[in-house]
């Protein structure tokens, strides 16, 4: 999954001479966190709910008055992305960084930005259920063509496979939970058992002990 | 007055000699009933017509179901959940949906008219089929096309689900729905078919809050499941005082079902619609509806529906009461399995469950997370 098919390409931004109180009125009312600043179409900073809050707060050393400009706040150094890139690359800077948003350029250009929630959202597209189906559970040895002796057994059976997610146990061995169009897990279950490939849910079926 | 709805004509509705949602369960039943020496008489239905499911399906997904049904080749099958392992596409199988719809909206139609208080419908209870598509056995949706008729007839419904998965057709219908409240009682999506019900299914805009989901853990047994159920269906109807209470009497939460991991005893089914009715009673002015729904373990589902009768009809049920031999001699030959020869289940039928008090606590849990959600906000009544 791409950047460019969960980013927002609906920016709103500011300029670096806008008053820190419009940036913070823009923020409460749009119920967003993070504002691109823009100097023309150039990208000159960004600023955050919790920069300007910590900015103005009276409890900061020397608070920034509400009428001063968004440039003095704004942090310069801005983390972006490429729409190209994997959701994963984001999740991976934006974790190592703690940082809650990207803003995404092309060719010099912002097109678009992507914060945390967006990345939930994106989590929930691959492991959420959107379809009716039921869960098949097991554990592959790591070698060509398990999956795919599964896949093939599905397939002669009509049963289509709405997702699949994948880790790698401890022991080496690769663990694969399916969602299947079928209310009748179980029978599958049975004939994959046969197979040689374990099944850990549904457990009845469990015929490796 | 109790009223029993059925035709043979439901047996149209049948997706081939191995598939386990089978008309043989009704009529498993029904003879059962009989060798008991009950006198089952009933109203035979209509069939709906195809434009009247247009209230609540797609005319676009009739009119493919038809088509298939007929035999005619369409080029999209797939999108409308036809032709597949789960709907497999069968002679006259829409037209045997539609008697099944006939019969689930007479039930409605006998309510609606003060004809009867109690209704029971000896078929029916297709709660996954979709407003776009067939799903998990289902083609037409009976239960939301009874449930239309009595809101467009003013009235407010409450649709109790017990089957063991997630009733998510009937919820999808009304899911914007302020006039139907639906409570669904099943094995949580994480594991069973259809995947959804999660507490967090609350309903949207009008119907917000009205839509309750109860998933209940693998292994979960008849005492903490009769526990969920009355302290959320108490909670919700009290609030909510509907007019008529919908009900898809499935059994596959029964512990022998092939499909499914609950672990109801027909004890425990007993005590469920015992309370059910109560609830009825208490809430809902007593006007109730039964459908049937899954139950894949075919003895099982035959003595669960025979006990709703004998609920139905008033009568004390005989901790010991014998299935009569000619029932079992004839049905063990069709099935070739051995059949119980007694209506009840016998005690410590399935083994015991270690992890039984963690389940009971995350049911809880479950409960008490969902009324806390759904009371934040809630309960317009
Ligand atoms: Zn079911």
């Amino acid at each position: 999954m791409l950047l460019r098919e969960i980013m927002h390409t609906d920016v709103l931004t500011v300029s670096p001479d806008t008053k820190l109180c419009e940036a913070y009125r823009t923020m409460h009312e749009r119920k967003i966190r993070h504002l691109p600043v823009l100097d023309g179409e150039k990208l000159v900073g960004i600023i955050t709910d919790r920069d300007l809050r910590f900015a103005t707060s009276k409890l900061s050393e020397v608070p920034f008055d509400p009428e001063e400009t968004v440039q003095n706040v704004m942090i310069k150094k801005v983390i972006t992305a490429h729409p190209d890139d994997p959701i994963e690359i984001a999740a991976r800077i934006m974790r190592d960084l703690k940082i809650g948003s990207l803003v995404i350029m092309e060719n010099g250009k912002l097109v678009g930005i992507v914060t945390g929630i967006d990345l939930l959202d994106a989590l929930l597209a691959l492991t959420g259920v959107h379809r009716p189906s039921g869960r098949l559970d097991v554990r592959l040895s790591d070698r060509a063509g398990e999956l795919a002796k599964l896949t093939k057994l599905l397939a002669e059976r009509k049963i289509n496979i709405h997702s699949i997610l994948t880790y790698r146990e401890k022991d080496d061995r690769v663990r694969v939970m399916l969602r299947l169009n079928t209310m009748e897990v179980r029978n599958i279950a049975e004939e994959i058992c046969q197979m040689g490939i374990e099944v850990v849910w549904p457990v009845h079926v469990s015929c490796l002990r | 007055m109790f009223e029993i709805i059925f035709t043979g004509k439901y047996a149209k509705y049948n997706l081939g000699a191995e598939h386990p949602f089978s008309p043989l369960r009704m009529k498993m039943t029904l003879e059962l009933l009989e060798a008991l020496g009950e006198k089952v008489e009933f109203t035979e239905p209509q069939p709906v017509e195809p434009d009247e499911l247009f209230k609540i399906h797609s005319q676009d997904y009739v009119e493919a179901a038809e088509a298939v049904s007929d035999g005619k080749e369409i080029p999209n099958a797939e999108k409308y959940g036809l032709g597949t392992a789960d709907n497999p596409v069968t002679e006259g199988m829409a037209e045997g949906a539609r008697y099944i719809c006939g019969g689930t909206l007479l039930g409605a139609k006998m309510l609606i008219e003060n004809k009867a208080e109690k209704v029971l419908q000896l078929g029916g209870g297709l709660h996954h089929a979709h407003y776009s598509s067939a799903a998990g056995f289902c083609l037409y949706n009976d239960l939301a096309l009874a449930i239309k008729e009595m809101t467009q007839n003013g009235m407010y419904v409450a649709y109790i689900d017990i089957d063991v998965h997630h009733g998510d057709g009937v919820q999808e219908i009304f899911y914007n729905d302020d006039k139907v409240m639906t409570i669904s009682f099943h094995e949580t999506g994480e594991y069973l078919f259809p995947g959804t019900g999660s507490i967090f299914e609350l309903g949207n805009g009008a119907g917000k809050n009205l839509k309750l989901n109860v998933p209940l853990e693998p292994f979960t047994e008849g005492e903490s499941y009769l526990e969920a159920v009355k302290k959320v269906a108490q909670t919700a109807l009290s609030q909510f005082h509907p007019d008529a209470i919908v009900i898809q009497s499935g059994a596959d939460a029964h512990f022998s079902d092939p499909l499914a991991d609950l672990l109801l005893t027909t004890q425990d089914y007993e005590k469920l619609f015992r309370l059910l009715i109560e609830l009825g009673n208490n809430f809902a002015k007593g006007k109730m509806l039964f459908t049937l729904g899954g139950g894949y373990s075919f003895e099982a589902a035959s003595r669960i529906w025979t006990i709703l009768y004998l609920v139905l009809s008033g009568k004390k049920i005989p901790k010991n009461l014998e299935i009569p031999e000619n029932w079992r001699r004839r049905w063990s030959g069709i099935l070739g399995v051995e059949l119980p020869e007694f209506l009840h289940d016998r005690p410590n039928s399935y083994k015991a469950i270690p992890r039984k008090k963690e389940i009971e606590a995350h049911n809880r849990d479950t409960v008490r997370r969902l009324l806390d959600l759904s009371t934040a906000g809630m309960f317009y009544f």
